[in-house]
């Protein structure tokens, strides 16, 4: 009786406004980069999220979450080639063409990204911070093998309740060398010469498969992987925008570009005589 | 029980029932699921561009449900961080789309954040931190998100307008341009056709592949009016949600400048 | 074979079966009103057709014609209230000449009801059915679904509670043609600018015992505003990769081609709104 006197008997205002928590939360001087999520107040969270923002399951879902991508890397004699697409696409919208799928996390470490663009934005940040910290502790930069792991080990603390990303960690540091895994949100962790990631990963494959060899020569393996990621975005919908091409040397990452698949489209059909399914002129 | 017969609601749990199909059911009903929805679609659009030195976040004034409309003027385009209710003073403009109380609680949110900021640190926030911030907001509802677009809008440390967008859980990217909410699909191609120049050519500048594009120019504040205007009004012939008034908030280095104009009612 | 075509039917079933969205119909989300005057009837209607939230056509017709003295005014489906009362009002006209009497406004409303209960609400005509003829004035509303109601005023369509307010507040009985006409309008009106599915311009029909009026446009409350830039392209602007030119000749093989010539009466039907 006591308890149910309690429960009923608090002021109805108490509830009002900001918990303590969350005044608590919005004084602190740094904001936390915290794992302090709101949950809606149900006895199964993740199938409430997965009736709202999951337009897989729920094509009809009011919240339509961004998706679909290609994104490859592969380890080759000069290093890692990192190339993604820049589509960003919420059910059959394109919501952008110019996302940034290659998450610079500190000058020799890159991610990219695939699946959810706020859950990759978001924990491969998270992952940068603590590879900075890592950095801070030890006084040496962090392992590509540990990054990974700091980052598959978090998402597979999430796992079920929806988190949706697939992701490369590429690096070069002195005791591993050049270094690629992959990640994604089933917690699955994998280390490899090539990956490719996405809705768009079967095409990339295909060109990337055909080609590839250990001994490339760097410009040839910078080609492979422009045209590897040209091919995704020629038939796979959800992939396309511009070619965001990276190298990892053995000080670091290299940008070669962010440019438009368009005029690299009909250079290659033209120039090399290549995609000649396509016609460019009327019959 | 006799009397439950004829009772026309005889419980609260089953509630009304006056029509025969579903004549008083008295007998042990099945658990019954009333499932959780706590969003609702209150339509209106907004849109950002931002130019050399200004960044302009506007958006209709009209907020729905259903075919009803709730309010003729309630504005989805919020200054944050100034300092009193008003907004005097703030330099950084936001604007919300979607489900309008989530919208409310977010705004108010990043407005406490802004002026803690500005308290604890002395100076005010720049858009490339609070941007970052809002990114931060709304992911920690990654799993009971935010039904809402935001845009947020201000001038950068170089003086320059910037515009960042939204989605409803954060991952976040500075544009030139961006439309949302309901109108979005008819607002946005216009954007990349008249802001980025998508799609069009310099005349005689080529034959056939060596035809060269038009580049992006940066336009000045009185086109981006105009271009702000139209949209917004081609949007209300087009789209039922879009309508009754266009709320525009125009940052510059001198601070916010606020500008309204009447749209059609129907 | 008479009658509706059924033979996609049952793929369409296993279609939305498997989660493929219906095609979207044309809908007239539409406030329509009807009301008796001292001497006649007096029907109208808003001109917004939407499919979901997206105007399909800004000014479209709503009042249909049955008789030369039984007008309808429809909301629903567009394509059912078109097809329905151009059924009706073609069957209503073989009755006419088969009796040799002029159509009765009770008359289309039976068989429109019987129509549509035959049809059990899948054709989604909801109508306002109003005329005179010898027996006097009738007003009519009937449902998709078959039920009929017979009033002196009346709403329906999603604007229907907008309008029916503006009627409960301001009718009175005996009005003047001037005043019943006004009264509509403006329950229209309630209708375009609190209901979302309804909007721009008012469609009035006055139906006396010796004259149809039909008012298109009667009221233009939602002129659009002159744009405040031009949009016009400089020619060459869109990227061509080749062009072949058709001669006169060569369509000629398969269609006849007239000249026309400047002077002659050119037919425009309704003007399009172009760029300047």
């Amino acid at each position: 009786m006591d308890t149910l006197v309690a429960q009923y008997s608090r002021p109805a205002f108490e509830e009002e406004g900001y918990s303590q928590e969350d005044q608590h939360q919005l004084a602190q001087i740094t904001p936390s980069l915290s794992l302090n999520f709101a949950l809606p107040p149900l006895a199964n969270p993740s199938a409430f999220l997965r009736a709202t923002t999951d337009d897989h399951a729920n094509p009809d879902c009011p919240i339509k979450l961004a998706h679909g991508t290609t994104t490859l890397a592969f380890r080759f004699q000069g290093g890692i080639i990192v190339a993604t697409d820049s589509r960003a696409t919420a059910g059959n919208w394109i919501a952008s063409q110019t996302v940034k799928k290659v998450i610079e996390i500190n000058n020799c470490l890159l991610g990219t990204m695939a699946g959810g663009a706020a859950d990759c934005q978001y924990w491969l940040a998270y992952l940068g911070m603590q590879c900075r910290l890592h950095e801070l502790r030890h006084k040496r930069r962090i392992s590509v093998a540990a990054a990974s792991k700091i980052l598959s080990n978090l998402v597979y603390s999430y796992k079920g309740m929806g988190l949706s990303m697939g992701t490369m960690c590429a690096g070069v540091t002195p005791q591993e060398g050049p270094a690629l895994y992959y990640i994604d949100s089933d917690g699955t962790r994998l280390a490899g010469n090539l990956f490719c990631v996405g809705s768009g990963q079967t095409f990339a494959y295909g060109v990337l498969d055909a080609e590839y060899h250990y001994d490339l020569k760097e410009d040839e393996a910078l080609e492979l992987g422009r045209r590897s990621i040209l091919a995704a975005t020629h038939r796979d919908a959800y992939s396309g925008g511009f070619i965001n091409l990276y190298h990892v040397k053995e000080d670091g990452w290299v940008k070669h570009g962010f440019n438009d698949t368009n005029p690299i489209f009909w250079k290659t059909k033209l120039e090399k005589g290549e995609f000649s399914n396509v016609t460019s002129s009327l019959v | 029980m006799a009397a439950s017969i004829f009772s026309s609601n005889p419980t609260l749990a089953s509630g009304p029932n006056y029509s025969f199909s579903q004549a008083a059911n008295n007998a042990a009903a099945g658990v019954k699921e009333h499932s959780f929805y706590p969003y609702t679609d209150n339509g209106g659009s907004t849109l950002g561009i931002s130019g050399s030195d200004f960044a302009i976040l506007a958006g209709d004034t009209r907020s729905t449900s259903g075919y009803n409309i709730n309010s003729r003027y309630a504005p989805k385009v919020f200054k944050i961080g100034g300092d009193d209710e008003t907004g005097e003073g703030a330099h950084i403009v936001l604007s919300v789309v979607g489900f309008a109380a989530d919208g409310q609680a977010l705004k108010e949110r990043l407005d406490t954040i802004v002026k803690m900021y500005k308290y604890q640190h002395g100076k005010n926030m720049s858009v490339k931190a609070c941007a970052q911030r809002l990114s931060t907001i709304l992911y920690q509802k990654r799993f009971f998100p935010y039904y809402v677009h935001a845009i947020l809008g201000g001038i950068d440390d170089e003086g320059k307008g910037s515009l960042y967008s939204y989605d409803p859980v954060g991952s976040y990217e500075r544009e030139s341009c961006r439309a949302g909410g309901a109108a979005a699909s008819l607002i946005m191609p216009f954007l990349d056709n008249q802001v980025k120049n998508n799609n069009q050519y310099i005349p005689g500048s080529g034959e056939g592949h060596e035809l060269v594009a038009r580049k992006a120019e940066p336009l000045p504040k009185e086109e981006v009016v105009k271009i702000v205007r139209d949209a917004f009004t081609s949007a209300t012939e087009r789209h039922i949600e879009v309508g009754d008034g266009l709320q525009m908030l125009v940052a510059t280095k001198d601070g916010i400048e606020e500008v309204y104009f009447p749209l059609k009612r129907d | 074979m008479p009658g509706f075509d059924f033979s996609n039917h049952n793929r369409n079933v296993a279609l939305h079966a498997q989660g493929v969205p219906l095609p979207k119909a044309t809908s007239t989300g539409t406030t329509i009103v009807g009301c008796i005057f001292d001497g006649g009837v007096v029907i109208a209607a808003d001109t917004r057709a939407t499919s979901g939230p997206i105007v399909a056509d800004k000014n479209c017709e709503k009042l249909h014609y049955i008789a030369p003295q039984i007008w309808c005014a429809g909301a629903g489906t567009a394509a059912d209230t078109e097809f329905t009362t151009a059924l009706i009002s073609s069957n209503l006209e073989l009755h006419a000449l088969s009796t040799g009497r002029k159509p009765r406004v009770v008359t289309c409303m039976t068989m429109l009801k019987q129509h549509l209960f035959q049809y059990q609400g899948h054709i989604g005509a909801y109508l306002v059915v109003a005329g005179v003829d010898p027996t006097g004035v009738g007003l009519f509303t009937v449902h998709a679904h078959g039920s009929t109601d017979k009033l002196p005023y009346v709403t329906m369509g999603s604007g229907s509670l907008a309008a029916m307010s503006v009627f409960e507040t301001q009718w009175k009985q005996k009005m003047t043609r001037e005043e019943a006409v006004d009264l509509t309008s403006n329950a229209i009106q309630a209708g375009i600018f609190n209901d979302l599915g309804s909007g721009s311009n008012v469609d009035v029909c006055v139906i006396t015992s010796d004259k149809t009026t039909l008012m298109r446009n009667h009221i233009k409350p939602n002129e659009r505003e002159q744009k405040q830039r031009s949009y016009k392209f400089a020619r060459g602007t869109t990227a061509v990769l080749n062009e072949k030119i058709i001669t006169k000749e060569e369509i000629s093989k398969y269609v006849t081609v007239h000249e026309l010539s400047s002077d002659d009466d050119v037919v425009v039907v309704e003007k399009m709104d172009i760029d300047s």
